[in-house]
């Protein structure tokens, strides 16, 4: 492809020098006008020599004036040839291109030659020198529009494959309270599945790299010629708007403050998943390709090369960190937490990029911005994280949980809880300074993982005390000692199997798991012992009469009859554990009753005994059926 | 600036000593602390409505041209109240939350009047936003110009040189008086393609004389417009400053003696600087700006100077709007007219120049020369200051949010 440079003739070497020592003495004039008098004088000098230099070059090709005057003609009108031509050069193929800058550089041959002796020339000279930075001028417009067209003609699109992905995951739908994070619906919350899938690119091209070259002609004839900054306006303004095109594509909308401090909670958890998405894809892939781009066709001139890329992206750039500030000015909300804990993660991991993209004094701003940022979320995300314990402290209840069975505080908690081993190295280092009480203090004999000290452990651990704490309080509106044993019971129960069913156990530990497990069987034994002691104390006998014995028979039977009553209502959800709890149950009321009746049956009389061994037995086992209490009466007791 | 920032300092330390000294808040110290504050607010508007003359000086031209710099609008003297906005800001939350009992602004009124403050600066947040994309646009201003004098300064002058230079100024008159409907993409943009952006662009250039020059440099302009929508779809400068002030009102009555006056007055300020910034650079969507800000209540005597600053802008800005602008920054004036000039000058232009013409030309040339080099100097510092003043909002926001928390009322941000 031609370049600019490669196409000087041998005669024109020595204009080259010739113009090189001109601007070096131009531009030191330029630099400073206090120039001391030495100085001034040597430039003087120079320039004097550089002048009749100019002169003996221009006496050497005098003769052949009208021999330039031709080949000047002669490139006027190919230069002319492209101006209303709307195809691009490229297109026309090779041989037109050299022709183009082969032009090009004739034009330039005269205006150099010409401003080296500026006073000695004629008026026909003169008006070649006119026409020349005519020509110059049509022939950088023309140029300024092949670089647009080129880059639009030969845009690639970064992988669309990412886009694919992002429609197909399905979001959480959080209520902004406790109670609907159901099992159900956290199944489908493992979060991280498609971000392996970036790292999976390196650079991709945004520009067809078979131009490239012919690009980067452009860009050197343009600085050549003084025309830098028409290039960087075109090269900026057609990839930035490519990029603003881009971040249609990936959707992702700008918002205002006021529209994410309003925004409903499911639209702003969407719009922070896509966040997460695409400050990764633009940083890591998309800018990362612009920054090449820009390497490899300003690549001479690094600092125009840098301060385009910061051009280009500022913007797109400035409006995904608003966003993140914006996201940080809502309230800490639990439920937020993970939402959080993904923008944070993204936002330290792209910190090593964003140093990459913008490595210099110019780009300093948006690298501190992106740091800034980062710092914020992640005291925002530890911020809430340890409101969640205060909301799990603060959250009451009036009147006791229908049917003792599993608090929505216990669901909500628990299932969140497994949301988090996905975040457990982040959580570690945000945790990391954070004192807390852990319920294991200490390496025991049981425990050996680390991860059971981590910081991120102590701190689950001691979320879920607050829970027991909360469910105690909870127990204690029971006014049935047995179904407050059956409350607790069954919410311990039910922590355990999360824990133990999930990564969540190599975060709490064998020892905290065994500890629970012999906390709800405790629950097990109050809750046979103040529901059945009584009652089964009117089975045992001493040498009683007839009439005492039947008094007793009846009691009992009234009692069960109560006791069913009761505790078919009640609500044991977990099958296993309603197993074991009819079993032990059956095994020690039928042993009792059936001791009872078989040592005192005959005395006290058939007709006198309303239950069979049979019947108690079939009837046990409908306790604690009930099945889970509907939504509305749920909902009307929330806190 | 300095004395300003000195009264701030002194002005802090008296208070925490005293709030120290005593934990009731004394109702006859805080009545001397709300004093104080109205006449720093007054002084510094004072200062910014006349800036201080300068020393006398043999070189008048210094004079001159130190007098042109801090004149109203300029970008010295934006910076200037970017300055004054964050001295009064930190002397308004010194009263506000110093050694006060937390359960003091969670009660009535504060417990509507300062979610109200809140919510105002939010909207500041999004004004902040927009007007550093704005000086984004004022950035490409200067970089249009500083292409206009580029090709002018070459000697010998040719047609080319003249020809660059001419559809350099074409685009920058042209940017310079665009109204923001159409400065700015229109609600369609907002979430549109870049197709729409293009499409935008050309219609630009043929707006601007309908010569090839002219409607290539149309797409330059394109470019401000694809990132003018920085704060997203449908949003509208002129209605946030409008809906600041809706419910800014003075206290009556016993609230005017109290803590309501200190919130009033910080929070006038705010709007009003917001106001200023808005109409000085290309904003989103600005029509009806001059009527959106409601001025305080002219016997108020800390307002006197903030209100004459008010009424110098708002004329210029009805003068402006009729015949469109795109700001009222002193520069961007002084560039506009300087840009016409020029074009006349380029337009009668036959090579060679004709000395006197020239000799003219090159004296507007090097004034254009100058608001570049100066543009160049202050706007990335004053985009800076705008950062700062957003990160000092977010800041005072959350710490506010905190008092609140502690105090048990709120625990929610309103808003």
């Amino acid at each position: 492809m031609a370049e600019f440079d490669t196409k000087l003739p041998v005669s024109g070497e020595k204009n080259h020098v010739f113009e090189a020592c001109h601007h070096v003495v131009k531009a030191l004039r330029a630099s400073d006008n206090n120039l001391d008098a030495n100085l001034r004088k040597l430039l003087s000098d120079l320039e004097s020599h550089l002048l009749t230099f100019g002169i003996a070059d221009t006496k050497v090709e005098d003769a052949g004036f009208s021999e330039i005057k031709e080949r000047f003609k002669e490139a006027v009108k190919i230069i002319r040839s492209w101006e209303t031509n709307h195809s691009t050069i490229l297109e026309a193929g090779l041989s037109e291109v050299n022709q183009f800058f082969q032009a090009l550089y004739d034009v330039q041959s005269v205006l150099v030659g010409f401003k080296a002796l500026p006073i000695k020339t004629n008026q026909k000279e003169k008006d070649v020198y006119n026409q020349a930075t005519v020509a110059l001028d049509i022939a950088m417009l023309r140029l300024e529009k092949e670089l647009r067209d080129v880059l639009h003609q030969h845009k690639q699109h970064v992988q669309p494959e990412y886009l694919a992905v992002s429609s197909r995951r399905k979001d959480i739908v959080y209520d902004e309270s406790f109670v609907s994070l159901d099992d159900e619906v956290v199944v489908e919350a493992s979060s991280h599945e498609d971000d392996q899938q970036i790292s999976d690119f390196s650079n991709s091209d945004l520009v067809d790299p078979s131009v490239i070259p012919h690009i980067k002609a452009i860009a050197n004839v343009m600085f050549a010629c003084e025309y830098d900054q028409a290039f960087c306006e075109a090269f900026i303004s057609v990839q930035r708007e490519a990029l603003d095109e881009y971040m249609v594509t990936l959707e992702m909308e700008r918002f205002s403050f006021v529209d994410v401090l309003k925004m409903e909670w499911e639209d702003l958890n969407g719009a922070m998943r896509k966040w997460t998405r695409v400050i990764k894809i633009i940083t890591q892939v998309y800018l990362a390709s612009e920054k090449q781009l820009c390497g490899q066709i300003l690549g001479d001139f690094e600092s125009i090369s840098t301060a385009c890329l910061i051009e280009i992206s500022k913007d797109t750039v400035l409006s995904l960190l608003n966003f993140g500030e914006a996201v940080v000015l809502r309230s800490r909300k639990p439920e937020m937490l993970e939402r959080f804990l993904s923008m944070y993660e993204v936002s330290a991991e792209i910190l090593v990029d964003v140093d990459n993209l913008f490595p210099d004094e110019t780009g300093s701003f948006l690298r501190i911005a992106f740091h800034d940022l980062s710092k914020k979320l992640a005291d925002h995300t530890t911020a809430t994280f340890l409101k969640f314990k205060d909301a799990i402290a603060s959250d009451e209840s009036a009147r006791p949980f229908h049917g003792g069975g599993i608090h929505h505080l216990t669901r909500y908690v628990m299932n969140y809880l497994k949301l988090l081993p996905e975040y457990t190295d982040t959580l570690n280092s945000l945790l990391q300074n954070i004192h807390v009480d852990d319920s294991i203090p200490e390496k025991t004999g049981e425990d050996v993982l680390p991860s059971t000290f981590s910081p991120m452990a102590r701190h689950l651990r001691s979320i879920v005390t607050t829970l027991e704490s909360s469910l105690e309080r909870k127990a204690q509106l029971y006014a049935d000692e047995a179904l407050k044993s059956i409350f607790l019971m069954n919410n311990f129960r039910y922590m355990v199997q999360k824990v133990k069913g999930s990564e969540l156990r190599h975060l709490f530990g064998d020892e905290w798991i065994r500890k629970h497990i012999a906390s709800y069987q405790r629950n097990v034994t109050n809750y046979e012992r103040s529901s059945w002691s009584s009652i089964l104390a009117l089975l045992t006998e001493k040498n009683d009469s007839v009439r005492t014995l039947r008094e007793r028979c009846k009691l009992f039977s009234l009692a069960f009859d109560d006791v069913y009553k009761n505790q078919t209502h009640w609500s044991v959800p977990d099958p296993e554990l309603r197993d074991d709890l009819h079993i032990s149950t059956s095994v020690k009321v039928v042993q009792s009753y059936r001791g009872f009746l078989g040592r005192n049956a005959v005395r006290i009389g058939e007709k006198h005994i309303r239950y069979t061994c049979e019947d108690i037995e079939n009837m046990l086992l409908d306790l604690f059926e009930c099945s889970p209490s509907p939504r509305s009466l749920l909902s009307s007791r929330r806190r | 600036m300095r004395p300003a920032q000195d009264n701030q300092g002194s002005f802090l330390g008296r208070i925490s000593i005293r709030r120290n000294q005593f934990v009731d808040v004394n109702n006859e110290q805080e009545q001397e602390d709300l004093e104080l504050f109205q006449k720093h607010i007054a002084d510094r508007f004072t200062e910014l409505l006349s800036p201080p003359q300068p020393p006398p000086s043999d070189e008048t031209n210094t004079v001159a041209s130190v007098a042109a710099t801090e004149q109203i609008m300029s970008v010295t003297w934006l910076r200037k109240l970017m300055d004054v906005f964050l001295c009064c800001e930190a002397e308004f939350k010194a009263i506000l939350l110093m050694g006060r009992d937390p359960t003091q602004i969670s009660k009535p009124p504060f417990d509507r009047l300062v979610p109200e403050m809140l919510d105002r600066s939010i909207k500041a947040l999004d004004i902040c936003t927009a007007v550093v994309n704005g000086i984004d646009s004022v950035r490409h201003y200067q970089r249009l110009a500083e292409i206009a004098v580029t090709a002018l300064e070459q000697r010998p002058l040719g047609d080319g040189n003249v020809r660059r230079a001419k559809r350099a100024l074409a685009n920058l008159v042209v940017a310079l008086s665009l109204e923001d409907k159409e400065n700015v993409s229109g609600g369609g943009g907002g979430g549109g393609g870049g197709n729409k952006t293009t499409e935008r662009s050309w219609s630009f250039g043929l707006r601007s004389g309908g010569s090839s020059a002219a409607s290539k440099g149309g797409a330059t302009i394109g470019q401000l417009k694809s990132s003018s929508w920085a704060v997203g779809r449908n949003w509208s400068a002129a209605k946030q400053i409008h809906a600041m002030t809706a419910n800014l009102t003075p206290p009556r009555g016993n609230e005017a003696a109290g803590l309501p006056q200190p919130m009033f007055i910080m929070s006038t300020v705010m709007v009003f600087v917001m106001w200023v910034l808005t109409a000085a650079v290309p904003c989103q969507e600005r029509s009806g700006l001059a009527n959106h800000l409601s001025v305080p209540p002219k016997h108020l005597n800390w307002a006197q100077s903030l209100i004459g600053i008010h009424e110098k802008i708002g004329d210029e800005w009805k003068k402006k709007e009729k015949k469109g602008s795109a700001g009222l920054m002193e520069e961007m004036t002084r560039m506009e007219k300087l840009g016409h000039s020029l074009m006349e000058f380029a337009d009668g232009f036959h090579y060679p120049a004709e000395k006197d013409a020239a000799e003219s030309a090159a004296a507007q040339v090097a004034e254009m020369a100058e608001i570049c080099r100066r543009m160049e100097e202050e706007l990335v510092p004053l985009q800076q200051q705008i950062r700062e003043v957003f990160h000092r909002i977010v800041r005072s926001r959350a710490e506010i949010l905190e008092v609140l928390e502690q105090a048990g009322k709120v625990s929610a941000p309103v808003v």
